[in-house]
């Protein structure tokens, strides 16, 4: 039941999320370098709506990489192994998803710019 | 009903066979039969068996879509083949093909194992759990009650939905479409008073969360039933299962009485 | 294999799942070049910036699209009783991605031969 549940919350938590991020970031599609993104993940806001986003979609993504498995008869026996192993793969991409977001400040050099 | 020139048509109906003593794998084999008006697949399986292979193998019993026993796949679709006309199921190349339910053990020809099937039907306690106030005459029960159940008693255990959910087919631990089905009825029922006890066991790893709404079952089910609903209203209920196991002991409570004053 | 259209958008959900699975770990590996600063950053945006990824950015399009709205139809299944419309609502869901994939691919399309900054 909660597997189900965190499954449909995240998913309606990621329409939300996904339709900003494809307006936001990729629309026009164009070359994305790192002053680009700045100007919009350099605001806290942004960086907190990125890391919730974040945290949306890799709730989903191993809960529902969960589920796949647990439909094949010969996984079960395993569910422990691999509920273990997406715990571990979504805390060590969490963590290094919110340093990266974070990473989004203006350099030394671009501040002299000023 | 169609026939050419005003005369039967020969079709050709493809069966798969298979016997353990001496096949190794199962194989087609086709026989040409006379398409008569009002002929149902089941009098085209009995008319092979009676003058041209004795040795077809195949379950059959009330011939009128009670008993539950004839379900088989005929060209990809779960049916009962004792009410399905023999002309319907012709397809463009004048072929009709009949295989066993699909996924399940093949015991012989046509007739499959269904162990599973049945495991998993008296795992969800198909049987009705009373209170303990028996009334004298009846239980009263609200036409609006009844409404909810959506028919579901009147499955009849044939196993199409069964063989057709993909879910079964990639794991047998599954509970299935028609005892969640069935659960459903018992839980639904203001006359059962473990409600909490079966949801409590339907939220498992194997139960209502398993399903996908993939909706095999409701394409297969000859009854027109729908497992797809029955499970999406379980899973509610499973995630609110303890206020469901007080409203039913609550009901209970009134179970006797005329349905009028129990609605106001 | 029981044929029929809640058979093929369980299995592409599955698949496009999988495969965004797959995407997002990289995806989080190759923005993770930030910790590194800026530099490192716009060399793996350059490098990234060839005909063939940016072709499969619109097959990725696709799926997160199909994934996305098959999962919005789930949605509608889990919470109201489409029984009689189940099929349609499949078509839909498949329209719509198929739309939203090309409207959205043919920017990139362009952008991938040069046509446009």
């Amino acid at each position: 039941m909660r597997i189900f549940q965190m499954q449909r919350i995240s998913a309606i938590a990621l329409v939300a999320f996904m339709a900003i991020h494809m307006v936001v970031v990729h629309y026009p599609p164009g070359h994305l370098d790192f002053s680009r993104v700045l100007v919009r993940l350099g605001q806290p806001v942004w960086k907190v709506i990125d890391i919730a986003f974040l945290f949306a979609v890799l709730m989903h993504a191993l809960t529902g990489a969960y589920d796949v498995m647990m439909d094949v008869e010969r996984v079960t026996p395993y569910k422990r192994v691999f509920a273990g192993l997406a715990i571990v793969a979504g805390i060590v991409a969490f963590v290094y998803g919110t340093m990266t977001i974070i990473a989004f400040q203006p350099s030394p050099e671009m501040l002299a710019a000023f | 009903m169609t026939s050419v020139n005003g005369r039967s048509r020969q079709v050709l109906v493809r069966i798969q066979r298979f016997n353990p003593d001496h096949d190794e794998k199962p194989y087609l084999q086709a026989f040409e039969v006379e398409a008569k008006p009002g002929m149902t697949l089941l009098d085209t399986l009995i008319e092979i068996k009676e003058e041209q292979d004795g040795s077809v193998t195949f379950r059959r019993s009330c011939r009128h879509a009670i008993c539950g026993s004839c379900a088989m796949n005929v060209n990809g679709t779960n049916i009962l083949v004792c009410h399905e006309p023999l002309r319907k199921h012709v397809d463009r190349r004048g072929r009709v093909t009949i295989r066993p339910l699909p996924y399940l053990p093949i015991i012989k020809d046509l007739v499959v194992d269904r162990t599973s099937f049945w495991e998993q039907y008296l795992r969800v306690k198909p049987w009705l759990v009373p209170p303990d106030d028996v009334p004298e005459k009846e239980f009263r029960v609200s036409p609006e009650e009844v409404t909810a159940l959506h028919n579901a008693e009147k499955c009849i255990m044939c196993g199409a939905c069964y063989s057709a959910c993909q879910v079964i087919a990639l794991n047998k631990q599954y509970i299935g479409p028609h005892a969640l089905l069935k659960a459903f009825l018992r839980v639904l029922d203001p006359r059962d008073s473990s409600p909490g006890e079966r949801l409590a066991d339907l939220d498992g790893a194997d139960g209502v969360f398993r399903c996908h709404t993939i909706f095999n079952c409701i394409d297969a089910c000859p009854k027109e039933l729908n497992p797809t609903q029955a499970i999406e209203t379980l899973r509610k209920l499973v995630q609110k299962r303890l206020a469901f196991e007080e409203a039913r002991q609550e009901r209970q409570t009134t179970l006797t009485r005329p349905v009028s004053l129990v609605r106001d | 294999m029981y044929k029929s259209t809640g058979f093929i958008s369980f299995v592409l959900r599955r698949f496009t799942g999988l495969v965004l699975v797959g995407y997002l770990f990289v995806h989080i590996w190759v923005i993770g070049s930030a910790t590194r600063g800026a530099e490192a950053f716009n060399a793996q945006m350059e490098a990234l910036e060839t005909p063939v990824t940016l072709i499969l950015e619109i097959l990725l399009l696709a799926a997160v699209v199909y994934h996305g709205f098959d999962g919005i139809r789930l949605l509608i299944v889990h919470y109201f009783d489409v029984t009689d419309s189940r099929k349609s609502l499949f078509y839909a869901a498949f329209a719509i991605s198929a739309l939203l994939t090309i409207a959205g691919g043919i920017p990139i399309l362009l952008f991938a031969l040069g046509l446009t900054v």
